[in-house]
C-alpha cells in the first residue's frame, strides 16, 4: 500500500464527521450562523426528522455575492481575521468549517440577499460542488436548504436514530436557544406542524413559557441581574422553585457567552446550590446564562464548541451557585398544599441582596454552608450593638426566605403541628422540621469547633457488617469531631465512648449502620462527607412522627425552625411547611368563585 | 351488685387505679375499670397487662357482684360529682351499672367482669416489708435517673437488689448512675435482685404518698413479678427480664478533688446556669479553684452567666475545670435532702461522684461532657 495525501473530498466528509453529527447539528450551525448574521428572526422547517430537509431561513445581513463560493470552502469565515482574534470570540462561529462540511454531506441551496446586494443568489452544491449558482430574487438574509443529509456518507446515515430522537435532539437545541435569545422570534416546525413559535419581544420569561409551559415557565425564579452586576462574571437566566424538580439533570441550561454548553462543573454548581433543598435524587430546573470577558473563556476546544474552557473556573463555579442559591432561598416561596398555583415570588430587594453579597464576597468559603452565621461575622446578630450605635437598618437575622409569624393551633395525628400565619394555614412536619432545626445547630457547631460530646458510662459495643465496618474504621477521627467517640475493638466490633450531646438514644448500633451506609451510596462530589454524617444524626434526634408534643414544645419548635436559614425543607428535601391560603379555604367552602 | 360509698373515697381510690388505664389499646377490656365488692369493700382495679393496681374503698354493700365499666367516663363523672353518697347498683342481665348522687343519675354500660384480666395475688412465702419513708426517700433519689429510650429496655427499669438486710436500688441511663440502700425491716433467706420497671415505680412512689405504714413487697416464684402491697392499694408490675450492668464497677473508688459545698446553693446556681445552657447542648462548667467553685454557663446565641459559691476543697488537685450537661446535675441535687453534697472528681474526662454529706446510702455517678473538637 503506498502512503498518499487524501483528496479534498475525502478528507473534507471526514472531518464533517466531527462538527455535523446528527441533524440537530447541521440546525445548530445555520441558527448560529443566522445569529452571528444578526438576524431577528429565524425559521427552521424539517422533514424527515433533518433527514429528507432541513430549512433555516433568516433575515440577517446575508452573504454578498462575491463571497457566496467562499463561504462554501473549508475555513472560509467572515468572523475572524488573525490567530489573536481567538482570544477574545464575540461571534458563535468562527472555525470556518460548518458550511464546508455541511455541504460536503447533503445536498444544498443557499439563497440570499446581501444587505447592501440588489438582487438575491441561489447557489446549489451537492456533496460540495457547486452545481448551479443563479440570481434570484429574495428579501434580505440568507435561506439554507439542507437535502438528503448523509446521503454520500451511508455509514453515517445508517447511525442515524429515529425520525423522533432526532426531532427531539433537534428540539433540545432550538427551545433552549430560544430561551436564551428572546429577542429573536423563532419558529420551528416539524413535517409541516408547527412546534415552537416564539414573538423575539425580548422578555425571556415569555420563551420560557413558551418553551416549559404555562405552570413551570411562569414559576422559574429570575435570578435578580444585580446580584452580579459589578461582577466580570455575570449570571443570569432562570432557576426552578425548590417546589418543582425533576427525576434527571436535563433541565439543568448553560449558555456561556450566548453559546450552549454542556460544563459538568457547572451543571454540578447548580446542584449543589439546591443542595438541601430538592428530595435525594431529584434534580433542579435552571436556565443559567453566564456572561464573561471573551478572553476569560476559550470556546476552541471541540468542533463542535459545546465545550469551554476557564481561565479561572473555580470563580465562574462560585459565581454561579452563588447567584443560583441566593435567588432560590430569596423567594423560594413555601410549598402550597393541594398544589393549586403558586403565588408569585415575592420581589427580591436588590440593595439588601447586594449588602449581602457584599458580606459574602471576600469569604472563600464554600456557598453550600450558608447556615453558618459564624462564618459571616458581618451578619450575626447585634448582640454586642452599643447604644450609641444607630440600629442595623435591617434585621440582620431576618432574610427574605424566613417564615411568617405563626402561632401554633394544635398537633394532628401527632405527625403535623398546624399553626395560623398572616396569611392562611401552614402545616408543619414536626420530624422535618426538628430535623432542619438540629441539622443546622450541629453544623454550626462543627463549623465553630466541634459538636460537644456526652460520654458514655460504660462503652457501648456496636457490631457492623464487615464493609461498613471497614469503612467506619477510616472515618473515626471525623466521627470524632461530630461528638461520636469511637474506636475498634475486633473485627467488625466497635466500642462507642461518647455521644453528640443533643443525642438522646442508646441505640448506636442504628445510628452508627446509618452513618455507614448513607455516606457510602451518596453521590460522588456531593456534600462534605461530615454534612452528610450529621444528616443522618439529625434523623435519629430529632422527634419522630407519633410523638405527642406539647404546646409549649410545638412553640419552640417553630422559634427555632423560623431562626433556620433554610426552613422551608428538611436536610433530605422534603418540605417542612405546607401553606393553605385563606382564599384557597374560602375557595373549598365556596365563599368564592 | 348494690352498695353505696362516699363521692371523696370513690374519687381518690379511682385516681390511684387510674393512671394503669392503657391511653391506646386493641383490647377494649383494659380501657375499663373493675368495680367488684370484696369482703364487705369496693374494689377498683385496672391493668395494663404490665402493671396492674388494685384499691380497696370503704362502701356499705348490700349484695355482692362486679362489673368493668369505661374508665375514663366513670372516673370523669365520678371527679365531677358533688361530695355525697354515691349509688351504685349493677343490671346483672344487661350489664349496665346505674350512679345515682344527690340528683345525679347515669347509667354506664359495662363488660362482663370475667373478660378483665386476672391480677395475681401475693405469695405469702416470700414478702419483706420496707418503712414507707425509706421506700419513698430511695425511689425518689434513683428513678430519675432510669432511661426512657426503649431501645435499651434494661436502662428503663430500676435494679433492686435484695441481700440479707439491705435493698439496693440503682439506676442508670448510660450517662449517670443513682444507687441508694434502704434497710428491710426483715432479712431476706436468700439474697436476689430483679428490674423493675422504672414507670411502676414511680406509681408506687404516687401511691405512697403521705403513708406512713410499713409497704410489703413480694415477688412471684419465679421472680417474673413483684407486689407492692401499700394501705388499701396492691400495685403489681411485670418485672424486666434482663442483665442490668454491673453498677459498682462503674463507681469510681478515688478521687483527686473533692469539693464540699451547700446543696441548696450548688442547686440554684445550677438552675441560673440552665437559663444560658438550654441554647448551647446543657453544658455546665465548674471551675474549681481553692476555697470557691464557679458554675458557668455560656451560649453563644443568648449570652452567659454564671455564679461563684463557698466550698471546701480538698485532695490533689485543688483547680479544675469540668463541664456537665446541667439537667443531670439539677436531677440529683433537687433529689437530695441533706443540706451539704460532695462533689468528688479526677480528670475533666473521669466520672464524677456525688453524694450526700452523713448519709452514705446513697452514690450518683455522673458522666463530665466533652467540648466540641476538631
Amino acid at each position: 500500500m503506498t502512503i498518499r495525501l487524501l483528496p479534498e473530498s475525502v478528507a473534507a466528509r471526514i472531518a464533517a464527521g466531527e462538527v455535523v453529527e446528527r441533524p440537530a447539528s447541521v440546525v445548530k450551525e445555520l441558527v448560529e450562523n443566522s445569529l452571528d448574521a444578526g438576524a431577528t428572526r429565524i425559521d427552521v422547517a424539517t422533514r424527515g426528522g433533518g433527514r429528507d430537509l432541513i430549512q433555516v431561513r433568516d433575515n440577517g445581513m446575508g452573504i454578498p455575492p462575491a463571497e457566496l463560493e467562499l463561504a462554501f470552502r473549508r475555513h472560509a469565515t467572515s468572523k475572524l481575521e488573525t490567530a489573536a482574534d481567538l482570544e477574545h470570540i464575540l461571534t458563535l462561529g468562527f472555525r470556518g468549517e460548518a458550511l464546508a462540511s455541511i455541504a460536503s454531506v447533503s445536498r444544498v441551496t443557499c439563497t440570499t440577499r446581501h444587505t447592501d446586494a440588489e438582487v438575491g443568489l441561489r447557489l446549489r452544491l451537492e456533496g460540495g460542488e457547486i452545481v448551479a449558482r443563479t440570481p434570484v430574487g429574495h428579501p434580505p438574509g440568507t435561506e439554507l436548504l439542507i437535502e438528503d443529509l448523509f446521503y454520500n456518507v451511508p455509514a453515517r446515515r445508517k447511525f442515524l436514530r429515529s425520525e423522533r430522537t432526532e426531532r427531539h435532539h433537534t428540539d433540545a437545541f432550538l427551545t433552549r436557544y430560544a430561551i436564551a435569545y428572546p429577542h429573536i422570534a423563532f419558529t420551528v416546525m416539524h413535517d409541516d406542524t408547527e412546534i415552537l413559535r416564539t414573538t423575539g419581544a425580548g422578555a425571556t420569561r415569555e420563551a420560557l413559557i413558551q418553551v416549559y409551559g404555562m405552570d413551570l415557565g411562569s414559576h422559574l425564579l429570575e435570578i435578580p441581574p444585580e446580584l452580579t452586576q459589578e461582577q466580570s462574571v455575570q449570571v443570569r437566566g432562570f432557576v426552578g422553585p425548590t417546589s418543582a424538580h425533576r427525576a434527571d439533570r436535563g433541565y439543568i441550561t448553560i449558555f456561556i457567552n450566548g453559546r450552549w454548553v454542556q460544563d459538568l462543573r457547572l451543571t454540578y454548581a447548580i446542584i449543589q446550590a439546591y443542595h438541601t433543598l430538592l428530595p435525594v435524587k431529584r434534580f433542579p430546573i435552571a436556565f443559567v446564562s453566564v456572561v464573561l470577558p471573551p478572553e476569560e473563556v476559550d470556546v476552541n476546544v471541540h468542533p463542535a464548541k459545546t465545550e469551554v474552557r476557564f481561565r479561572d473556573a473555580d470563580a465562574v463555579f462560585r459565581a454561579v451557585q452563588r447567584a443560583t442559591r441566593m435567588t432560590v432561598t430569596d423567594a423560594a416561596p413555601v410549598a402550597a398544599a393541594w398544589q393549586v398555583a403558586v403565588s408569585a415570588p415575592p420581589p427580591v430587594d436588590a440593595g439588601e441582596t447586594r449588602a449581602r453579597l457584599a458580606a459574602l464576597t471576600p469569604t472563600p468559603i464554600q456557598i453550600s454552608l450558608p447556615s453558618t452565621p459564624a462564618t459571616f461575622p458581618d451578619e450575626a446578630p447585634p448582640l454586642t450593638a452599643t447604644p450609641q450605635q444607630p440600629a442595623p437598618p435591617t434585621r440582620p437575622s431576618a432574610s427574605p426566605a424566613t417564615l411568617p409569624p405563626l402561632r401554633v393551633i394544635g398537633q394532628a395525628s401527632t405527625m403535623f403541628i398546624i399553626a395560623e400565619g398572616p396569611d392562611g394555614l401552614y402545616l408543619i412536619d414536626q420530624h422535618a422540621a426538628h430535623e432542619r432545626v438540629l441539622y443546622e445547630q450541629m453544623l454550626a457547631q462543627w463549623t465553630q469547633g466541634g459538636i460537644p460530646s456526652q460520654p458514655l458510662l460504660e462503652p457501648q459495643a456496636v457490631t457492623l457488617p464487615l464493609d461498613e465496618a471497614a469503612w467506619l474504621e477510616e472515618q473515626l477521627p471525623r466521627l470524632a469531631t461530630l461528638g461520636l467517640e469511637v474506636e475498634p475493638f475486633g473485627p467488625g466490633v466497635f466500642l462507642v465512648r461518647a455521644t453528640p450531646a443533643a443525642l438522646k438514644t442508646l441505640a448506636l448500633g442504628d445510628l452508627l449502620s446509618d452513618i455507614a451506609c448513607g455516606a457510602q451510596d451518596r453521590t460522588p462530589l456531593d456534600i462534605a462527607l461530615e454534612e452528610a454524617m450529621i444528616r443522618r444524626i439529625c434523623k435519629r434526634i430529632a422527634v419522630k412522627a407519633g410523638q405527642a408534643l406539647s404546646h409549649e414544645e410545638m412553640t419552640q419548635l417553630i422559634q427555632h425552625l423560623e431562626r433556620t436559614q433554610n426552613p422551608r425543607t428538611c436536610p433530605h428535601g422534603r418540605p417542612t411547611i405546607l401553606q393553605i391560603s385563606v382564599e384557597q379555604l374560602a375557595r373549598q367552602f365556596g365563599r368564592l368563585g | 351488685m348494690k352498695l353505696s360509698c362516699l363521692q371523696e373515697n370513690l374519687a381518690r381510690g379511682l385516681g390511684i387505679v387510674g393512671r394503669a388505664v392503657p391511653s391506646r389499646t386493641t383490647m377494649p377490656i383494659l380501657s375499663n375499670v373493675l368495680l367488684a365488692t370484696d369482703r364487705g369493700q369496693l374494689k377498683l382495679a385496672t391493668t395494663n397487662l404490665e402493671l396492674s393496681v388494685v384499691h380497696w374503698v370503704g362502701a356499705r354493700v348490700e349484695t355482692d357482684g362486679a362489673v368493668t365499666v369505661p374508665a375514663r367516663n366513670f372516673i370523669d363523672l365520678v371527679n365531677s360529682l358533688p361530695p355525697d353518697q354515691v349509688d351504685l347498683t349493677l343490671d346483672e342481665p344487661s350489664l349496665a351499672l346505674a350512679l345515682a348522687c344527690g340528683s345525679v343519675k347515669a347509667n354506664f354500660r359495662g363488660i362482663a367482669a370475667d373478660e378483665f384480666p386476672v391480677v395475681p395475688a401475693p405469695e405469702e412465702s416470700n414478702g419483706f416489708a420496707v418503712e414507707a419513708g425509706d421506700l419513698r426517700l430511695g425511689l425518689g433519689q434513683v428513678i430519675f435517673a432510669a432511661s426512657t429510650d426503649e431501645s435499651h429496655p434494661v436502662l428503663t427499669g430500676v435494679l433492686a437488689e435484695f441481700a440479707e438486710d439491705t435493698l439496693t436500688l440503682a439506676a442508670a441511663d448510660g450517662f449517670r448512675l443513682s444507687m441508694r440502700r434502704i434497710p428491710l425491716i426483715h432479712p431476706v433467706p436468700q439474697p436476689f435482685s430483679v428490674i423493675i420497671p422504672a414507670r411502676a415505680l414511680s406509681e408506687v412512689l404516687r401511691i405512697i404518698g403521705s403513708q406512713e405504714e410499713p409497704v410489703s413487697i413480694s415477688t412471684t416464684h419465679q421472680h417474673n413479678q413483684i407486689l407492692f402491697q401499700l394501705k388499701d392499694t396492691v400495685l403489681n408490675s411485670q418485672l424486666i427480664d434482663a442483665n442490668f450492668p454491673d453498677v459498682r464497677r462503674i463507681i469510681p473508688v478515688s478521687s483527686t478533688t473533692r469539693v464540699v459545698l451547700g446543696r441548696e446553693e450548688i442547686l440554684q446556681a445550677c438552675k441560673r446556669a440552665a437559663i444560658f445552657a438550654r441554647d448551647a447542648a446543657n453544658i455546665v462548667t465548674l471551675s474549681i479553684t481553692p476555697g470557691e467553685i464557679v458554675v458557668s454557663a455560656d451560649s453563644s446565641e443568648s449570652g452567659q452567666g454564671s455564679t461563684r459559691l463557698a466550698a471546701n476543697v480538698e485532695g490533689e488537685a485543688l483547680e479544675l475545670e469540668i463541664a456537665f450537661n446541667v439537667r443531670f446535675l439539677t436531677d440529683v441535687f433537687s433529689a437530695l435532702a441533706m443540706p451539704q453534697v460532695s462533689l468528688e472528681l479526677n480528670a475533666p474526662t473521669n466520672p464524677g461522684l456525688i453524694k450526700a454529706i452523713g448519709d452514705d446510702a446513697f452514690v450518683h455517678v455522673v458522666m463530665p461532657m466533652h467540648l466540641g473538637r476538631r
